[in-house]
């Protein structure tokens, strides 16, 4: 393997890692609040970048289409909360899990009642790569990249940096002790579903943008997603950023070693090899955010 | 019950198909007075879904066609659908309930070659009819088609390998790379690709095999480019080819690449635009855009989905599944069974006899006593003695945002 | 129509065993076991490699559960100390890992191009004896599971494993070891999954890598839930249901020509869907359950 043609390997890795810690950093929220591994997620992204394709196709805009996007996935989210998961406050966390996993379904087949199976796109132009010391990068990447670092600040500057986050991060701690000290549930809860919601949405239009839309596009990389908020440790949104760019790294690194076809399940046995000898994540504490 | 049900039973019978359609519903060979019943089993949700509506739309107004023309003398026809989901079990349960519920008698349109696998053994021993468009060899050898009720209409894995190769050649390659999707009917279409390339003297680095589903294909594009061919086969479908020729533009490839006609869809045309599918070369078994039984199956496509008849390959294979199956039965006469009708299937749509493109043409020439030849949407259908069809391909280039049909493999 | 009543119940009778065996995990012990598709390939593969090696078909079949209960085996050693959800997401993975491997591993699977021509036990009496002989033979490996599970529950161990489900920590103090009980657990449930997987193989004659998704998976979840986790009569009667709605929207699609194939499909997931969130909230117990959970 020349010096090329690996740091190639690590570009398209970073790529991959990158939308898998977008979709990481929304199932992370969940995980750390709202306490269950949240299968919509995928759906959420899927949903967003539907939104997205017709948003841009009415206004002309991609910018548009990506913030109608965010708004709209953001209030789904909050309306799955409110609906579905709000009821579940106390129970053991199966009972939203597998409610999150029919919401999937749900949102998924809706989707597909209206507008079929055929693929979607955005427009973008499309470009050639830059060639930068060995490696082709395209200007695609480079808003990829920004697009993840602004997200990731825009919640840890919500998380840390505002009254509301102080207390989404109590409830993360400890929600018994939360409640006590008199924080409403209920603005902290809307908020994190804004969040989460938000979050999924850029990584589906991100997603949409590399790709192409079709309808199980999200779900399929809802696995990898859970990989990226478990390796973080479990309520460790920074940690399930850079797991999940960790993933797309190893998995793209592995390919001269195991081909093509392992490289997905290649994640997976990390995943299971970390659980084992850390449950509590690569990055992860004994216990979530504080 | 059914979608759509022809009572053509009064009118083409008269008194005595009224007064003897009480006699008989059960019995397995199809009788004079009882319907003939066509299952449609398409793959409507799962992978397949991108051709399966407007495989089973096709269905419905082919036959409708048929109705129109006059209908199959002596032989009512009725139709029900049913869904595959892309998916060998649920294909076999679909198959099951129109075997045994709506007790069919040919079932038309399985895609995909792990479904058609799995519903031929229960065809089989039902006596059904199964008319398919995949490309397994298994599908018909002596062990899985004994009764030569299973007729292909779609080209065979090896039959797509050497138009690669044939296209290779053409187009002077001298360094030819391959990628496949990881299934079967795309790592063996280049499988066979390389050994008919490697025949003629040509040197192939082992097919890159990708899996569905990435969100990425640069590291599988890096490696198939890694010996700079100038000739790239990618063997896959609509989303990930889409993927894979963009990034291959982007990462500035020089090499000429082919994909089959299968894999490109309008929506790879709004998704690329005309600059990253510029000298894109499409392998496909239309082989004469121009033929009359395209252009009627183009019409009508359009009318019954908004997208041109070329879109969909398979939809214009079960065009001429209905039409090759009328036919046949039209020669095999209302009492015939289906292995008279299976019989009959070649001498309707091989030469030697008079080139016809649609049923009714067929039907009035078949009236007369004259021989036919069905020339039709998909090609010009004719049957090989193990029931697969010997496809012509026509190879098209994508130039200044149109496909253009350059030449033709025979 | 016979035949075709008989294909359902021969799969639902599948179905059933399959929710029989997450039931004793999930319902019985609390284990979250998403990968039941994992053991349900293990099971159908064994049992069609063997067969085709000219294995007589008892053989086959008790291989295929064994199989099936040993794959559990590290995977439950490593794992069953793990938090409930950590155990979801490992056993999901698991179940990918499988796949791919099975894809990849022609030598022994042969790929993607799947394994045609598995010899079905009782073809010899023709299409339709042979049809009600398999259903007899699903039916009756059912009931060998129905039989198992009510033995099993109904033991001290049985009541060991339902002390753990609702609170573990309690049979720690007590100086029981959960994490030993619930592989013992773990192993059966993925053994009946097995069986039920070699069932599978030789009813289908055929079977490729693209037939062991997760769906499955969910669908025998579904199962689980509508009939009730935790009651035996449960899995037997969402297992049903399941079947019911599965086929029954075949013949709906029949009756309202409206809809179109496309739509039914999403029509069927909706419904799907909706179910688990319906059942989830407002009926945890199943149909048939008492406990809340």
């Amino acid at each position: 393997m020349s010096a090329a043609v690996g740091l190639n390997l690590a570009v398209a890795g970073l790529i991959q890692g990158l939308l898998i810690a977008l979709a990481g950093l929304a199932v992370s929220l969940c995980f750390a609040v709202a306490r269950f591994p949240n299968a919509a997620t995928g759906d959420f992204m899927t949903f967003a970048a539907y939104a997205g394709v017709a948003a841009q196709a009415w206004t002309g805009s991609l910018l548009a289409g990506a913030a109608s996007a965010v708004l709209l996935t953001a209030g789904l989210a909050v309306a799955s909360y409110v609906l579905v998961f709000r009821n579940f406050r106390g129970r053991s966390l199966v009972a939203p899990l597998i409610a999150s996993i029919g919401l999937a379904f749900l949102l998924r087949s809706v989707l597909t009642f209206f507008v079929g199976f055929d693929q979607h796109s955005f427009h973008v132009p499309i470009a050639r790569a830059i060639v930068f010391a060995g490696a082709r990068v395209r200007p695609i990447d480079l808003w990829l990249a920004g697009t993840s670092a602004v997200t990731l600040l825009a919640v840890l500057a919500v998380l840390f940096l505002t009254p509301i986050g102080r207390r989404m991060r109590a409830v993360a701690d400890n929600p018994e002790l939360a409640r006590a000290s008199g924080i409403r549930a209920r603005a902290v809860m809307l908020t994190l579903w804004t969040l989460i919601g938000a979050c999924s949405a850029v990584g589906g239009v991100m997603l949409g943008l590399q790709t192409v839309v079709v309808p199980e596009m999200g779900w399929n990389l809802l696995l990898p997603a859970f990989a990226a908020a478990v390796l973080g440790g479990v309520g460790n949104p920074t940690g399930a950023v850079l797991a999940g760019i960790a993933l797309g790294l190893v998995q793209a690194l592995s390919t001269p070693l195991v081909g093509f076809t392992y490289q997905t399940a290649i994640s997976f046995i990390l995943l299971i090899a970390t659980l084992v000898l850390r449950p509590q994540g690569l990055l992860g504490r004994a216990e979530p955010v504080r | 019950m059914p979608v759509r049900k022809w009572m053509l039973t009064r009118r083409v019978l008269g008194q005595a198909g009224a007064a003897t359609a009480l006699a008989a519903v059960v019995g397995r060979p199809a009788r004079a007075d009882r319907p003939y019943r066509i299952g449609a089993l398409n793959p409507i949700t799962g992978a397949g879904s991108t051709y399966g509506s407007g495989m089973q739309k096709t269905i419905l107004f082919a036959l409708e066609e048929v109705k129109r023309a006059g209908g199959v003398d002596g032989r009512p026809i009725e139709v029900y659908a049913e869904d595959t989901q892309t998916s060998p079990d649920a294909a076999v349960l679909a198959a099951r309930k129109l075997i045994d519920a709506n007790k069919v008698d040919a079932i038309i349109g399985t895609w995909s070659s792990s479904v058609s696998l799995a519903v031929l053994p229960i065809t089989n021993e039902a006596n059904c009819l199964l008319l398919h468009t995949s490309s397994a060899p298994a599908l018909s050898t002596p062990a899985q088609n004994p009764k030569h009720l299973a007729w292909r209409f779609q080209a065979a894995s090896h039959q797509i390998g050497d138009a690669y190769a044939a296209i290779a050649a053409h187009e002077k390659a001298s360094r030819a790379a391959a990628m496949a999707f990881n299934n079967d009917v795309q790592i063996a279409s280049v499988g066979f690709f390389r050994s008919a390339w490697e025949k003629a003297g040509g040197k192939l680095p082992n097919p890159v095999v990708y899996e569905p589903n990435r969100t990425s294909y640069a590291a599988e594009l890096q490696q198939a480019l890694s010996e700079k061919p100038d000739f790239l086969v990618v063997s896959g479908y609509v989303p990930d080819t889409s993927i894979i020729l963009r990034e291959a533009y982007e990462a500035g490839n020089t090499a000429k690449i082919v994909i089959p006609g299968w894999a490109m869809g309008p929506a790879t045309v709004k998704a690329l635009g005309a600059e990253v599918l510029e000298g894109l070369i499409v392998v496909d078994a239309v082989p004469d855009a121009g033929s009359a039984a395209f252009k009627t199956f183009d019409a009508a496509y359009r009318a019954a989905t908004g997208n041109p008849g070329s879109s969909n390959i398979y939809a214009a294979m079960c065009y001429d599944m209905v039409a090759v199956l009328t036919l046949a039965m039209q020669k095999a006469g209302p009492s015939a069974d289906n292995a008279a009708i299976a019989q009959v299937i070649p001498e309707v749509a091989n030469p030697p006899g008079q080139a016809v493109s649609s049923f009714a043409e067929g039907r009035k020439l078949l009236q007369a006593g004259q021989k036919i030849n069905y020339e039709g949407a998909s090609g010009p259908i004719d049957f090989d003695e193990r029931g697969d069809v010997t496809p012509v391909f026509g190879v098209s280039v994508f130039h200044d945002g149109k496909l253009e049909q350059r030449y033709l493999l025979k | 129509m016979q035949g075709y009543l008989t294909a359902v119940g021969t799969v639902g009778g599948i179905y059933a065993l399959l929710a029989l065996g997450l039931n004793l995990q999930y319902g019985f012990t609390g284990l979250i076991n998403f990968g039941v598709v994992a053991f349900y390939a293990v099971g159908a593969y064994t049992s069609a490699l063997l067969a085709l090696r000219g294995v007589p078909f008892v053989l086959d079949f008790a291989a295929a559960a064994v199989l099936a209960a040993l794959f559990a085996w590290p995977l439950g050693v490593m794992c069953l100390r793990l938090r409930d959800d950590y155990l979801a997401i490992v056993t999901l993975a698991f179940a990918e890992i499988l796949r791919t491997v099975i894809v990849s591993e022609e030598w022994l699977t042969n790929g993607t191009r799947g394994i045609p021509g598995i010899p079905r036990p009782f073809s010899g009496l023709g299409a339709a004896a042979g049809g009600f002989a398999y259903l007899a033979l699903v039916l009756a490996a059912m009931l060998a599971g129905v039989s198992l599970t009510v033995r099993l529950v109904g033991s001290p161990f049985g009541r060991l494993i339902q002390a753990i489900r609702d609170d573990e920590d309690a049979v720690r103090s007590v100086g029981k070891s959960p994490a030993r009980c619930k592989l013992v657990v773990f192993m059966i449930g993925a053994g009946l999954t097995g069986l039920a997987g070699a069932l599978y193989a030789h009813y289908l004659t055929y079977i490729s890598p693209d037939q062991f998704v997760p769906l499955l998976t969910f669908y025998v979840w579904i199962a689980v839930i509508m009939g009730g986790a935790g009651r035996v009569g449960g899995a037997i009667a969402g297992a049903a249901l399941l079947t019911l709605f599965l086929e029954g929207s075949r013949f709906l699609r029949d009756v309202l020509p409206f809809v179109s194939e496309v739509q039914m499909a999403s029509l069927r997931l909706a419904a799907i869907g909706l179910m688990l969130i319906l059942f989830t909230l407002y009926r945890p117990q199943g149909l048939l359950g008492r406990v809340a959970r």
